[in-house]
């Protein structure tokens, strides 16, 4: 009973933030007249995304598609390098402080050569998003694959365990929640990474839908459009949040 | 049979050389119970390891039934038991006692038969997180015993459980002992759980670790905790007390 009633209440209390949200936007907007172009009234922007709702639909799910394949790549290339970097140390040595000096590059400074080298299409975004989401995930594969209690390396030693069998019994499992933690926080950044390279040069793309309404002044079209891509990373990162619910089951409590 | 000759072992660094052991020997027959004994820091747990051929020693020899250490281990006799249960925590118990016949692909007894020879019975299905530490370390017995090894060897196994279940678990340990045939290599700080579970308890000296006496403990078997008050075990807790202090 008692479980019910937290949930509907953790429920009820963002909505109520949501709907107070809007009704003082349309207050505030309505009070000190202020225009559309510098703030639409929450009703604008919905008018916004329902008479504009087939280009920002179709445009979202561009700018997320490059983000999911992105972020797929990036994870995938970064966990198979934190499995090399467990195999061979010289590997590590080799390529750690050359992904550190890529971690503190600003993304937006290699923008541009990306658009010059895999052009303005969906291949250059699907690189930016994959660069941002494999850093994350490198750091923390490295921790889940390396931080392994000493007895229980023992234990697999004194059983006579080949490396292959440690990594595919012990450090592969032990990796996935440090893995998930990542996949989280590259979930979010990869979206980010998309629209970084839509503002730098597409001609499709929710960044350049953005982009273009801010050229004309569309301000409640650019509401339209940041609220909607902002919806597409909101649900990519619980998907991740429900897959690590379900696949680290041994984590929750 | 397990044979160590004179084993000594030196940890080299650039600048320093620190001596471990020193000229260790002695013999354990089979199916015996032994303790190792000692002041903290001293050594015991990489005696343990020098045995079990996770480290190997600096000098000497050691032969089990005229077998290497490596040769052994890559046979399946050993199996360890630490005082960290080291369970995975994605696995259930039915398939944490199974992890070594996967390795080992040898199989000699069941999950189910080892959990009710630890007591647990029916507990198969449930996970790591749902148990006690001392369920946790039962559970690291039976998965020790899967694959009927020649040598058990444990390291504090019972150090970090608290008196009642320590008591517990050393007469139930004692009981699957005696169940099935395996050589018993025991590292504890514990006196009076090494005179209660051994037949003979080698107490080392500090750094660098050398015998300092075998002690033969005379109760017979099978052995019940009140032995614990008789004068003759206090006695012998008493003289190897004097030994480490």
């Amino acid at each position: 009973m008692d479980k019910k009633k937290t949930r509907i209440i953790r429920i009820i209390i963002p909505v109520t933030t949501f709907i107070l949200f809007i009704l003082i936007g349309e207050i505030v907007v309505k009070v000190f007249n202020i225009s559309t172009i510098t703030l639409p009234a929450p009703h604008v922007i919905v008018l916004a995304l329902i008479n504009n709702w087939q280009t920002l639909i179709l445009n979202t799910g561009i700018t997320m598609l490059e983000s999911v394949l992105g972020f797929l790549l990036g994870s995938l290339v970064a966990y198979c390098l934190a499995i090399g970097f467990v195999y061979s140390p010289n590997i590590r040595l080799a390529i750690y402080p050359y992904a550190v000096a890529l971690k503190s590059t600003p993304i937006i400074a290699i923008a541009p050569l990306l658009i010059l080298w895999f052009g303005n299409g969906l291949e250059s975004k699907i690189v930016m998003s994959a660069l941002v989401a494999f850093f994350p995930v490198l750091v923390n594969s490295v921790d889940g694959l390396t931080s392994i209690e000493t007895e229980l390396i023992d234990l697999m030693k004194s059983l006579a365990a080949t490396r292959r069998q440690i990594l595919y019994k012990i450090r592969i499992p032990n990796s996935l929640p440090n893995l998930f933690t990542a996949l989280k926080i590259s979930s979010t950044l990869s979206v980010v990474g998309a629209v970084i390279g839509e503002f730098t040069g597409a001609s499709k793309g929710i960044g350049y839908v953005i982009n273009t309404a801010s050229y004309y002044l569309n301000t409640d079209l650019m509401f339209a459009a940041i609220f909607l891509i902002s919806l597409g990373g909101i649900l990519f990162f619980y998907f991740i949040n429900y897959m690590e619910r379900t696949i680290v089951f041994w984590k929750q409590n | 049979m397990i044979v160590l000759k004179n084993v000594t072992k030196t940890y080299k660094t650039l600048t320093d050389k620190t001596e471990a052991l020193r000229d260790i020997s002695f013999g354990v027959s089979d199916g015996e119970f032994i303790s190792i004994i000692g002041p903290s820091g001293c050594g015991k747990s990489t005696l343990l390891r020098i045995i079990g051929s996770l480290i190997s020693p600096s000098g000497g020899e050691i032969h089990i039934d005229g077998l290497t250490p490596i040769q052994s281990r890559s046979l399946g006799f050993f199996s360890f038991v630490f005082q960290n249960p080291v369970l995975l925590d994605w696995r259930t118990v039915t398939e944490n006692i199974r992890l070594p016949n996967e390795i080992l692909k040898k199989q000699t007894r069941q999950p189910e038969e080892l959990l009710k020879m630890v007591g647990l019975e029916g507990i198969g299905h449930k996970y790591p997180n749902e148990l006690s530490g001392g369920m946790k370390q039962r559970v690291a017995i039976a998965r020790a015993l899967t694959f009927d090894p020649k040598i058990l060897l444990m390291d504090e196994p019972f150090g970090a459980l608290d008196e009642f279940t320590r008591n517990e678990l050393n007469s139930q340990l004692l009981g699957i002992w005696n169940q099935i045939n395996v050589s018993l290599i025991f590292v504890t700080h514990s006196i009076s759980e090494a005179v209660f579970l051994s037949d003979r308890i080698i107490v080392l000296t500090n750094r660098p670790a050398t015998i300092d006496e075998i002690i033969k403990v005379p109760f017979d078997r099978p052995r019940k905790q009140k032995i614990k008050d008789t004068p003759e075990f206090n006695e012998i807790v008493k003289w190897i007390r004097k030994k480490l202090e």
